[in-house]
């Protein structure tokens, strides 16, 4: 009877403490946040339901504890059953436990395999939109491969951000809702890792690999992760925005995006001579995307790691060599090859970094230069 | 302090020279050199 | 016995060293089970030290007390320092003294190389620290910034500290690996007459499987640290995919050391736990046999699901299937242990003395932390939980009760027989509430930091996350300076107190108590007589 009891009081408290849950985790952030992808939605179900089959488990074990700990002290003048281990049940609890847990492990594993299958490989035989995440010290770069665009997308700064500080990027990653997406993954420099919660999945980006995930978001929104793996000094400064608008809108976006990009091929290409002053301006502006991450906008860099270019040798030096660095970089160190950007942007870095600071180096690159020295 | 007899220590050394024996093969083992091993299998099988 | 081995023998029994050379040149168990701890001591005080810096630096967002490759360096040290300095060490003092006492062994089967395996530690542990602190020299390179998995190609960028580092850890290897070669003789060698391997103290059992696990997987490390240090200097190519390498070959070398390695550091606290339960519920361990079984269990499937840390690195169905299985199944063998010790606890006439308190309080925590364990092992909710604050949350959970815990429980059960004082059990018990406190306040609020979306081993955070981060924070402060009480505790009890009895504790079993409190410097010379009721 007063085993009944306890067993029932057990029950209660296990709901009254799961409803307790559920109603709070809304409010408090304490849980994930609102799935935003079908897949999501069934990611978050598993881990409810280990997580209520846990909690049983808890409340089980600690009940019987407590109940032990009550009732089984000296100081009750309880006596010790020096026996207990050669009943029946301590002959045979080796078997009866692990049975009973054993149970427990396939409700979890056979639930999990399910959700498993339908997650973990893109689907076959369809037609995906492909969208390749390339990881960099310190910033994503997203290649739209069906769409032929690039987006480079990096953390704003404190200043500018106000409370969304390290959870903003310059640049979103823009989605389109109902598509099958099939998320490219690698890195150029370190190990990073994607991983936006709402929708529920987390890749590395390996040097030297491509690893696949695929979404199909369902619903219009802003979704904001961070870089999950140590990626070296600014880790923390790797935030990932999705933006997941309609597919019309999404289409918009992307003549929008096109638009720009042919204007700025046309710029690059164009023959004409540049003043300094239009080079500087637009050298500082691309330096502090770009460049500043490491070598501070101070070009005093944070050595020993990232050297300063404020008095640098290299920069002071003959521009032959200030442009070998920068277009294919220093193997063996952080600084990697710049030489994806067109001739224009390296000529207006190369420009500004010669003649900012302490730096009087008084001569200006032209494109064309670049294209040589390539 | 001292192994009982001598025939004792002669064990004790012998078990724990078979040991490190067997942690160095597993130090060796940890060198990936087996990799292109199983490649050249592989290939002979097929 | 020939005479003259008997001379010798008599010669080396009779000579009681004093001053440094008795420390220095010691072959006995104890002395170097005594410096084993006091080494233990220091190292978990500097890794406690890092580990409140980091909890300082995260209090408020924003980055006010450090730089973020400092932060990063403190992380990887805090994990270097308290795994291989502190609780490793720890756990190998505990076998030194207690083995030989145990088993009625007169000493280690290799005294010689025990002092060795000890004294490449201190050797180990400035190197360690080096590694640290070279950056602030000038020409020093950058600092560890890849946390303790060390991962390439993060690695290889490192300045010249990684190569410091990479030497402390083939000394903490090769010093790892002689000690387990040590207690693995010991045990197999040295039990007195008409000891079977089935009589043996539990504490033993757990010794034997985590020296095996040691030998097993140390030198895995070792070979992978090698070949980072060949591919730092040496133009090898092992983890560089431009040079045809492999970066995840690391992590699989890291991890298939690194996840029998929390075996490592569990199972002998299991067995302080199996000693002490016992002791205080005045009743015999429950399921003996099932313990060894499920220890071995433990230690043979925790050698092949290495790759459950490396669920985002993108394997194949097939493979993460069989990582997230194997690992869900280690509940079988986890969940019997703390079944037995439950089952050990039911109907005794338990007392709470100081080691009891830590004992109940790891069995609660360490089951919580192995939920959370069973959770983050399914593969589709790994994918959230995956190198965020749950899992620092998690691992803490499995690791301080799972084995710190362990340790403090095993050295207030054992220190009224090292030092033949009684500690102060009122500070004992103060000591233990605000730890446990400290502990849970720290840790409990991770879990959901991490589910909120926040990553581990970042230096600065979003506004949002700074609620639960000020709680995690203060919890370490008094979790942290907690210690110092500890340490007062330790060094009260060394210094005097009401003389403890050779049994000290009323329900306590087994040869250890038999000798006197403190025991001579010779014990067990004449082999003691097995009866079977001091091993059951």
């Amino acid at each position: 009877m007063c085993r009944r009891f306890t067993t029932v009081s057990r029950l209660l408290l296990l709901t009254a403490g799961l409803a307790g849950f559920q109603s709070t985790q809304a409010e408090y952030g304490i849980n994930f946040p609102p799935p935003a992808a079908d897949v999501a939605q069934e990611i978050y179900d598993i881990h409810m339901l280990t997580m209520r089959i846990a909690t049983f488990l808890l409340l089980v074990v600690f009940s019987f504890i407590i109940y032990s700990l009550y009732f089984h002290r000296k100081s009750r003048g309880y006596q010790a059953d020096q026996n207990f281990h050669n009943t029946w049940f301590g002959n045979w609890s080796w078997v009866i436990v692990p049975a009973l847990v054993l149970g427990v492990d396939l409700t979890i594993a056979s639930n999990a395999d399910t959700v498993l299958k339908k997650v973990w490989d893109v689907p076959k035989d369809e037609k995906l939109m492909d969208v390749k995440v390339t990881g960099h010290q310190w910033w994503w770069e997203f290649d739209y491969l069906d769409h032929g665009i690039k987006v480079e997308s990096r953390y704003i700064p404190e200043e500018k951000a106000g409370d969304l500080y390290l959870r903003e990027v310059d640049n979103r990653l823009v989605l389109p809702t109902d598509t099958k997406i099939r998320f490219l993954h690698t890195s150029a420099d370190v190990l990073h890792a994607f991983w936006v919660p709402e929708l529920a999945f987390k890749k590395d980006a390996i040097p030297g690999y491509v690893t696949e995930t695929w979404s199909e978001i369902n619903r219009e929104g802003v979704f904001r992760g961070q870089c999950a793996e140590l990626c070296g000094t600014w880790h923390s400064r790797m935030p990932l925005v999705v933006e997941s608008v309609s597919p019309e809108k999404f289409q918009e976006w992307v003549n929008e995006q096109q638009a720009i990009k042919v204007a700025t091929a046309a710029e690059a290409a164009s023959t004409k001579t540049w003043s300094k002053n239009e080079l500087m301006t637009k050298g500082k502006a691309l330096y502090e995307t770009k460049c500043a991450a490491c070598h501070q906008v101070t070009g005093l860099g944070l050595p020993p790691a990232f050297p300063p270019l404020n008095g640098s040798p290299i920069v002071n030096g003959p521009v032959e060599g200030h442009l070998n660095m920068v277009i294919n970089g220093k193997p063996g160190t952080a600084m990697q090859a710049w030489g994806s950007l067109n001739d224009l942007e390296i000529a207006a870095i190369v420009t500004y970094e010669r003649n900012t600071w302490d730096n009087k180096a008084g001569d200006t690159v032209q494109p064309t230069d670049v294209a040589l020295a390539r | 302090m001292n192994p009982r007899n001598d025939q004792l220590r002669h064990k004790n050394r012998r078990l724990a020279w078979i040991l490190g024996g067997f942690a160095l093969l597993v130090l060796i083992t940890s060198f990936p050199f087996w990799q292109n091993i199983f490649k050249v299998l592989g290939e002979a099988v097929r | 016995m020939s005479y003259t081995n008997a001379l010798h023998d008599e010669a080396h029994h009779h000579d009681n060293p004093t001053g440094w050379r008795r420390w220095l040149f010691s072959t006995n168990h104890k002395d170097i089970g005594t410096l084993y701890l006091l080494f233990a001591l220091t190292m978990l005080f500097m890794g406690g030290a890092s580990a409140m810096l980091i909890r300082a630096e995260l209090f408020q967002p924003g980055i006010q007390l450090l730089d973020p490759d400092l932060y990063n360096n403190l992380v990887t040290n805090h994990a270097l320092l308290m795994i291989f300095g502190a609780v490793m060490p720890a756990a190998a003092g505990l076998a030194n003294w207690m083995i030989p006492l145990m088993i009625g062994a007169p000493d280690m089967a290799l005294p010689r190389m025990n002092n060795l395996s000890f004294w490449i530690l201190p050797a180990a542990g400035t190197m360690l620290i080096l590694s640290f602190v070279v950056p602030f020299f000038p020409g020093g390179g950058s600092q560890i910034n890849t946390g303790w998995t060390l991962y390439p190609p993060l690695s290889v960028q490192v300045g010249m500290s990684m190569d410091f580092l990479i030497f402390a850890i083939h000394l903490l290897g090769i010093s790892s690996v002689l000690a387990s070669i040590n207690i693995i003789v010991t045990l197999l060698n040295m039990r007195a007459p008409g000891m079977t391997l089935m009589q043996m103290p539990i504490f033993c059992w757990t010794w034997l499987v985590t020296a095996f696990l040691l030998i097993l997987v140390v030198p895995v490390l070792a070979g992978g640290v090698t070949m980072l240090l060949f591919d730092r200097h040496f133009g090898t190519s092992f983890f560089d995919a431009a040079g045809g390498g492999d970066p995840v070959l690391f992590q699989h070398l890291f991890w298939f050391f690194g996840h029998p390695e929390v075996y490592v550091l569990l199972l002998p606290s299991i067995g302080v736990l199996s000693h002490i339960i016992p002791t205080f519920a005045r009743k015999p361990l429950f399921g003996y046999k099932s313990m060894v079984g499920a220890m071995i269990a433990v230690g043979t499937i925790g050698m092949v699901v290495w790759a459950h840390h490396q669920y985002t690195i993108g394997m194949s169905l097939g493979a993460v299937s069989y990582f997230m299985i194997g690992t869900i199944i280690i509940s079988i063998p986890v969940g019997l242990m703390i079944f037995n010790f439950i089952a050990t606890m039911w109907r005794g006439a338990m007392t709470f003395e100081t080691p009891m308190l830590f004992a109940v309080a790891i069995i609660l925590m360490f089951t919580f932390g192995g939920l959370s364990g069973v959770m983050l092992a399914v593969v589709p909710a790994d994918m959230q939980y995956h190198d965020s604050m749950f899992v620092v949350a998690h691992f803490h959970y499995v690791l301080m009760p799972g084995a710190v815990f362990g340790l403090f429980a095993g050295v207030f059960y054992w220190l009224p027989k090292w030092t033949g004082h009684m500690y102060d059990e009122r500070l004992g018990k103060i000591f233990f509430w605000i730890n446990v406190t400290g502990f849970n306040l720290t840790f409990f609020p991770q879990h959901f930091l991490g589910l909120a979306g926040m990553p581990r081993r970042i230096i600065d955070y979003n506004v949002m996350f700074t609620e639960f981060n000020a709680i995690s924070s203060v919890g370490a402060m008094i979790f942290g300076f907690s210690h110092l009480l500890l340490l007062y505790i330790i060094i009260k009890t060394i210094r005097g107190g009401e003389p403890a009895t050779n049994r000290v504790w009323e329900g306590a079993k087994g040869l250890e108590w038999e000798v006197a409190s403190p025991p001579p410097f010779h014990t067990w010379e004449t082999p003691p007589l097995i009866r079977q009721e001091q091993t059951s």
